[in-house]
């Protein structure tokens, strides 16, 4: 794959993404962004590894609280917040991988949206002291202004959040090309032959569990720093399908699906709540519709054919068929 | 220490809990066994029989023909959504008739809502009842719950075990490819298996209407528990089913008499714990699709 | 020239078959014709494409083309179910009975699926599960668990049986007892039988088939050909 080629779906990716700060709301595009880095964990898990996974939300929350309590309790600096976010992200996908990862498929779905509710519970009830229960915590006002990029403002928290995105795809798509996004190919299609070439299943698979969460984490920490306060709500167990239907929406395992999944998802949620105000029938029966008619999802069917049109318009022919 | 009068309400509490736990995931369990489909839109049936058990009793007074209502409807929504979904899916990955019966899930909330509104919706209980067991007051309703459970078990055991078409199904849990090899027509097996799951999860739902508030995301709520029961079972195995429902029924029940959070904490526990040694559950059997 | 002589019509006709798993070929223009009452044998290595075949036959793999057809009716497109309903029964390998079901059950599905609970005719062939009828498949030994494949297979007058890899693992003297069993059978129904052991396959076999990569490499008719010897040049 040409280095040009290689950069420009990235570009074109983010162009759509400036184009979409232009013309839509700052809340929206802010929203999108932070959605499409909480999903790609999710896309990642379920197209390279071949895990599905319903409990995303309990990573979300272990990032937005981690950077919840530096800021409510220690620190008033948001870039700080974020980089514990990402640290406690770390540490909670290392304390429960070695268990998850081991589980067979279906299993590992359910058993994670368990976790998710645990999670809910632990900090709705149990850790009330701390999490100040349903009311959240709250520490707009005790965030202080930074140098640079200033995160306090959410014209300025756009820029951060289109940079830290635009990096994490860079470090995915890296992943994807190296022999470690092959292995995770491999581990999904047939682990036993993966063993026989001498790699650890194991191994593999707890490095993309980690991977994968501790990006979903920092989405966590994102919108925590975004918010100014994070509640129990953030890990409801309605709403742990969202990352999956998400996922599903843009295509499993494609680096550009979460964002057009992100874009669809949170427009169709603004749109059709305030147009009909049932959005759970529009989302789900969509979900159904898009199983039965191919699980590529909008951008993976949409790929080949731009990758058609991409060729046709630099004049390349090309024999490659995706990616 | 817990006074023994607790003790018993909170014992005879989780029998019935455990029961609704059964019915609801009696058809997970079959459907993931012969068919090897994941099929959460079970906890939709539950929410429909909870709601058509509400409008019944609220029409004519009578909360029993509410519930009978409710298997029917959701026996045919079941029936529905085999003909023309699950038919397209039974040779998918496991991971894809999840997705696909969460879209059903969420989807039939938004019909529910629809039709039902968003308002919580109170069910008077039938039985005003309460008896005395061991010096403490228990409602009489409880308990029918947990013989209704108890009859359905014993139909279900006498289904499998006594009739040809039960036989046929506990083969198909083991190779549903050899049972077609015979010569069964295994796909009007799936869509009846498919009946009575959904018409035992609309069961669930309307026996449990008047012990909770009646509202569209009740399917949702009880999702986690569901799922546990499952997993703590033993994915396919009724027998697993069964134990692990009563299980979670206890630990919810006495769990939260010894420290409130622990009802919803202490299940999610003991299944991590049980996972760690039995990957699959307790009955769960080790071998997967193919 | 075959075994009963009957040149009218063939009971089965398999003609360019091609069947794919995904991307991956398995069979190439594979054309087998079976008489009512031969014994068809399909020898080959592993992966060679023999079961395949067998299961493409029963309706449980659909080929990309190629027709299959059976005393004129074309079987392609028909499920598995429908197919055993004709009276084409597939006996699978690895000899995996209902292992949760008793024998008698076991027995019972085959009757409920093809009507007929005359068992007797399977006692004839078997006697030993006669004994064996309140025990759970799942504690038989292989032999025995390989007869009740067969026998609950041959409820209902099957007019082809296919059986992949009959005596595979099994002790000596119960694969001659399935040889003199098949030689029995023969006479009632046609027998397409998929195996490894060549001694005990050339000893009942009209003719033969040896597979090789998905090709018919060879079909061999003639009596005096039919021997292991011969067999094994193909393979």
């Amino acid at each position: 794959m040409s280095l040009v080629r290689w950069w420009s779906g990235l570009v074109l990716a983010f162009a759509l993404l400036a184009v979409l700060r232009i013309y839509l709301p700052l809340p929206f595009a802010i929203e999108v962004i932070i959605f499409s880095i909480y999903t790609l964990g999710c896309s990642f898990l379920l197209g390279r590894v071949g895990f599905i996974s319903f409990g995303q939300p309990a990573y979300l929350a272990i990032g937005a609280y981690a950077t919840a309590f530096y800021l409510f309790y220690f620190g008033n600096n948001p870039y700080i917040g974020i980089l514990i976010g990402i640290a406690a992200g770390i540490v909670g996908s290392l304390l429960v991988g070695p268990l998850l990862v081991r589980l067979r498929g279906d299993y590992f779905a359910l058993v994670n949206l368990a976790l998710a509710v645990i999670i809910y519970y632990l900090m709705q009830k149990v850790l009330a002291d701390i999490t100040h229960g349903d009311n959240g915590l709250w520490y707009l006002t005790n965030m202080s202004s930074t140098p640079v990029l200033d995160l306090t403002r959410p014209d300025q928290f756009f820029i951060f959040a289109f940079i830290v995105a635009f990096a994490i795809w860079v470090f995915f798509k890296y992943l994807d090309d190296s022999i470690y996004g092959a292995c995770c190919l491999a581990v999904k299609v047939n682990e036993d032959k993966l063993r026989f070439l001498g790699y650890d299943n194991f191994k593999v698979r707890l490095t993309a569990f980690v991977i994968a969460n501790t990006t979903t984490a920092l989405a966590g920490a994102l919108y925590a720093v975004y918010l100014g306060f994070v509640s129990p709500e953030i890990t409801s167990p309605a709403r742990a399908a969202d990352p999956v239907v998400v996922t599903i929406l843009g295509g499993a395992g494609t680096l550009y699906g979460p964002i057009v999944g992100a874009i669809v998802y949170t427009g169709m949620k603004d749109v059709v709540s305030k147009v009909i105000g049932n959005w759970e029938l529009i989302v789900g029966f969509t979900l159904v519709f898009i199983m039965l008619a191919g699980e590529k999802g909008i951008w993976g069917s949409l790929e080949p054919r731009l990758n058609r049109l991409m060729d046709r318009m630099t004049g390349k022919r090309s024999d490659e068929v995706g990616q | 220490m817990i006074d023994s009068q607790l003790l018993v309400s909170g014992f005879v509490f989780g029998l019935s809990m455990g029961s609704i736990f059964f019915l609801m995931t009696i058809g997970l369990s079959l459907c993931f066994g012969v068919m090897r489909v994941i099929s959460l839109d079970q906890l939709l049936y539950y929410t429909v029989g909870a709601y058509i058990a509400y409008t019944v009793s609220l029409a004519i007074g009578n909360l029993w023909i509410g519930v009978l209502g409710g298997i029917v409807v959701g026996g045919l929504a079941a029936l529905a959504v085999e003909r023309l979904v699950f038919r397209r899916i039974y040779e998918r990955e496991i991971a894809f008739s999840m997705i696909t019966s969460f879209g059903i899930l969420i989807g039939g909330v938004g019909v529910v809502k629809y039709f039902w509104g968003l308002v919580p919706r109170p069910v008077a209980m039938p039985i005003d009842a309460q008896i005395f067991v061991l010096g403490t007051e228990i409602p009489v309703y409880r308990l029918v719950v947990v013989g209704i459970a108890g009859l359905v078990y014993g139909g279900i055991w006498l289904f499998l075990n006594k009739t040809i078409v039960g036989k046929a199904i506990r083969a198909g849990i083991e190779n549903v490819e050899h049972v077609e090899g015979l010569g069964i027509n295994v796909s009007r097996l799936f869509t009846l298996i498919f009946i009575i799951a959904g018409g035992l999860s609309g069961l669930a739902g309307g026996l449990h209407a008047p012990l909770i508030m009646v509202e569209p995301q009740m399917g949702l709520e009880v999702l986690a528990f569901a799922f546990m029961v499952v997993i703590i079972g033993g994915l396919g195995s009724i027998k697993g089913t069964l134990v692990s429902s009563f299980l979670v029924g206890q630990v919810v029940s006495i769990g939260s008499l010894i420290y409130a959070p622990l009802a919803q904490m202490a299940p999610f526990a003991i299944m991590l714990l049980i996972l760690l040694v039995w990957p699959t559950g307790l009955f769960g059997s080790p071998m997967l699709k193919k | 020239m075959s075994g009963n002589g009957s040149t009218l019509g063939n009971l089965l006709e398999v003609s360019g078959l091609n069947v794919a798993y995904g991307e991956s070929k398995v069979l190439f223009d594979v054309g087998i014709t079976v008489k009512p009452g031969q014994v068809v044998a399909c020898v080959g290595r592993n992966g060679a494409g023999k079961s395949t075949l067998l299961k493409t036959i029963a309706g449980f793999i659909k080929p990309s083309s190629g027709t299959v057809t059976a005393n004129g009716t074309n079987l392609v497109g028909l499920t598995a179910y429908v197919v055993a309903g004709m009276g084409i029964k597939y006996i699978p390998q690895d000899k995996k009975v209902f292992s949760d079901l008793t024998v008698q059950e076991n027995l019972e599905l085959g009757s409920y699926a093809s009507k007929d609970y005359g068992w007797d005719k399977v006692y004839d062939y078997f006697p030993k599960l006669k004994t064996l009828l309140d025990r759970k498949a799942g504690y038989l030994s292989g032999g025995e668990r390989q007869m009740l494949m067969v026998g609950r297979a041959i409820l209902g007058h099957p007019k082809l049986l296919l059986v992949d890899e009959p005596t595979e693992g099994l002790a000596p003297s119960i694969v001659s007892h399935l040889k003199e069993v098949f030689g029995e059978l023969k006479k009632k129904t046609a027998l397409v039988i998929v195996e490894q052991n060549l001694p005990m396959i050339c000893a009942i076999a009209d003719k033969i088939y040896a597979v090789s990569e998905g090709h018919i490499m060879a079909e061999i008719t003639d009596r005096d050909q039919i021997k292991p010897e011969v067999c094994e040049k193909y393979l």
